[in-house]
């Protein structure tokens, strides 16, 4: 009696869940089965044939991946610290409660994330143009003499590419720290000012550790975002100067359709996305994840 | 949560821009016909010309003429014909010679055959030599792409040089004059976009040489002309007479807004320098300079140029085809105004005779930049131009930047020449 009941309700239960299955079968794990297959494939266009791991043998060799990943790793590991950071300060100072304008702030700061990925990369491309008005402002401010060369200097495009990412996404951060301070009982901070803890010492002792599984899942979303960056190099520098602020994502994009398209070889590097990310998150679920 | 966020972005990577394609222009009845192309002040002003000649005859078609950067054509093209849906395709499309033999070998029945109402023979012979496949004659070649030297009377003669000095220019006398001009007039002599090697283009071809070797291998190591060629481009950016830009549009801007003294470019950059009508006058054409270190180097090259090609699975494919026929394929008299509005240098054989051809351009003060164009294209050495050009362009930007930043030429280009290989497939 006692497993027969267990049963139909296994049975109602699969009956709820089954949509989402079917969907997620036919739209995730067959393209993603689909794309592995492809990845043993060459040929230009439609003409493929097997090529066994030649696409995989071919990576080894390629300078120009080597760039992508490179590119992608450094705005990774410099992008990703200053915007967490940032974007925890701007929380910590935007939740004192006697603020004043605290709403304009906050709705200020979250506002880029809400403009679309295309014309804010647009209008970045123009503001930092060589006679933009980035260059304008900084002339007129005595800080350079020369305008800068933003777009087509291979330091300068990665800096920018930084800068906009920053702008874009602080926001979008600093509302999941908003929201996970509101958790954070006041209590805790008056214990920590009787016993004469500065502001820095509470956030560095209190809000900091108490926001760790927070700060875990934002630092997991952008790094996962960072890998996948591929509108603003596309809109702001097209890659440029000769690929040198080139993402991973933009390169399969270029194998696939600004070159002719090399659906095996771009399946490949997509993977290569894939395992990258599957093994930076595990490593920073390892970090994050408290022994106790 | 871990786990799905993990398939979420499996997803999204392996199928990276999937979704690219958007239905752009709506198929109409019988009668309608979808053109893409390129270039407000060329190739459209050309497509509606020729639109309104055909529909002047044929009063119930109705021709959508649609701009594009040319980059999203390609794009659009490699999406739909891949995956072999035709909605949203046009009917015409223009395709730059660079990229057509790509698109026929991976596309190879997609492009309607115009054997059947028009001779090969009656087109520029380097022009048909991309698009004639096995006896087939894919699409109807359009414009020549030779290069000119275009540049700024006033200040070439501000920097103490004539016109006489611009003929028969070597690229070593080209800095010389981009120097004094950079002295005198405080402007640069050209725009250099470091991922745009078209100046590189320009000189290889000048010498009969490309990417490739004339079997369409990639050749960099055991390239001269490429190797003289990248040797004078270092030369132009170590002289510090170039003004850097990164897209179309700056590039164009620099020009009109008076930044730079020349342009080497193609022919049909006549009709952009033509958009600054405050300059008209000031400016004058020469042939493009040679490469001095290379003694196969000729005053005469050509970039870009392409042709229209119909696709015959999208919709109107017969409707189509007619209307290239007979517009751009034959129609002597619209090559005739083309030449007018747009300088177009059309490399119909019997357009040469159009009596336009041999017209001073008043913006040109006068003088006969059409029929010199004319001449010119007869000397373009003919070159193999395979089918990736733009997949070695890329990999050889890099390569390029290496060397202006001092990399050993002969290191570099083994290094890069393998990567190369492994991208083409050989």
């Amino acid at each position: 009696m006692k497993k027969k009941v267990r049963f139909t309700v296994n049975k109602k239960a699969w009956l709820f869940v089954l949509p989402s299955v079917v969907l997620i079968v036919a739209f995730v794990f067959y393209p993603m089965v689909q794309a592995f297959i492809t990845s043993f494939q060459t040929g230009m266009g439609n003409n493929l044939t097997f090529g066994g791991a030649a696409n995989y043998q071919r990576l080894l060799t390629d300078n120009t991946f080597r760039k992508a990943l490179f590119n992608t790793v450094l705005y990774l590991i410099i992008q990703v610290p200053i915007m967490i950071v940032l974007a925890l300060a701007i929380s910590s100072m935007l939740n004192d409660k006697k603020l004043k304008g605290k709403g304009f702030f906050r709705t200020a700061i979250f506002l880029p994330c809400v403009t679309s990925l295309v014309a804010y990369s647009i209008v970045f491309k123009s503001l930092f143009a060589t006679d933009g008005f980035v260059n304008g402002f900084l002339m007129n401010l005595h800080i350079i003499e020369e305008p800068i060369a933003w777009i087509t200097t291979t330091g300068f495009a990665r800096a920018l590419i930084i800068i906009a990412i920053t702008w874009r996404w602080t926001g979008y951060n600093m509302i999941f720290y908003l929201a996970g301070l509101q958790g954070i009982d006041e209590s805790v901070y008056e214990a920590a000012a009787i016993d004469g803890a500065t502001g820095f010492q509470k956030f560095r002792y209190m809000t900091v550790p108490l926001l760790k599984p927070i700060i875990l899942f934002t630092t997991i979303n952008s790094t996962i975002g960072t890998l996948q960056l591929f509108d603003e190099p596309m809109n702001i520098t097209q890659g440029g100067p000769a690929n040198a602020t080139i993402t991973i994502s933009q390169y399969i994009y270029n194998l696939l359709f600004k070159y002719q398209p090399n659906f095996g070889y771009a399946a490949a590097v997509s993977y290569v996305i894939v395992v990258l990310i599957v093994v930076l998150s595990f490593i920073q679920m390892k970090v994050g994840d408290d022994k106790e | 949560m871990k786990a799905k966020k993990v398939l979420a972005c499996v997803l999204a990577s392996a199928m990276v821009m999937g979704l690219g394609v958007t239905a752009f222009a709506e198929e109409g009845g019988d009668q309608k016909i979808t053109v893409w192309a390129w270039d407000e002040t060329f190739n459209i002003k050309a497509a509606n010309e020729a639109a309104e000649i055909y529909k002047a005859e044929h009063p119930d078609v109705e021709i959508e003429v649609v701009t594009m950067a040319q980059d999203d054509i390609v794009a659009k093209l490699n999406t739909s014909l891949s995956s072999q849906s035709y909605d949203g395709l046009p009917d015409v499309v223009l395709i730059e010679d660079y990229k057509i033999q790509g698109y026929l070998t991976s596309y190879p029945d997609e492009f309607a055959d115009f054997s059947d109402v028009l001779n090969p023979e009656d087109f520029a012979a380097y022009k048909t030599g991309v698009n004639v496949v096995d006896g087939s004659f894919y699409g109807v070649p359009f414009d020549s792409g030779v290069a000119a030297t275009f540049y700024r009377k006033d200040m070439i003669e501000e920097a103490g040089y004539t016109e006489e000095d611009m003929q028969d220019l070597t690229w070593d006398k080209y800095i010389e004059i981009g120097q004094a001009v950079k002295e005198k007039c405080g402007v640069d002599m050209c725009t250099l976009d470091p991922s745009d090697l078209g100046q590189i283009r320009i000189m290889m071809q000048s010498a009969g040489s490309w990417y490739t070797d004339a079997d369409g291998n990639v050749s960099f190591t055991d390239n001269q002309a490429l190797k003289d060629a990248i040797t004078t481009y270092k030369k132009l950016v170590d002289a510090g007479i170039t003004k850097q830009t990164a897209d179309w549009d700056q590039f164009v801007g620099a020009f009109n807004n008076g930044e730079v003294a020349s342009v080497v470019s193609g022919c049909w950059v006549a009709s952009s320098i033509k958009a600054a009508e405050d300059q008209s006058g000031k400016w004058a054409v020469a042939p493009v300079p040679r490469m001095s270190e290379n003694e196969n180097s000729i005053n005469a090259s050509s970039i870009g140029g392409g042709a229209w090609y119909v696709l015959q699975n999208v919709g109107n494919a017969d409707l189509a085809k007619d209307f290239v026929a007979t517009t751009f394929g034959s129609n002597v008299d619209l090559m005739n105004q083309l030449v007018s509005d747009i300088s177009l240098v059309s490399t119909l054989n019997a357009a040469a005779e159009a009596p336009n051809v041999s017209e001073g351009v008043e913006y040109f003060g006068g003088q006969t930049v059409n029929k010199d164009f004319a001449e010119w294209t007869a000397e373009v050495p003919t070159v193999n131009y395979g089918m990736h050009t733009y997949a070695l362009e890329d990999i050889m930007s890099e390569a390029v930047q290496a060397i202006v930043g001092g990399g050993d030429m002969d290191q570099v280009l083994s290094d890069y020449e393998e990567q190369a290989k492994a991208a083409v497939g050989q």
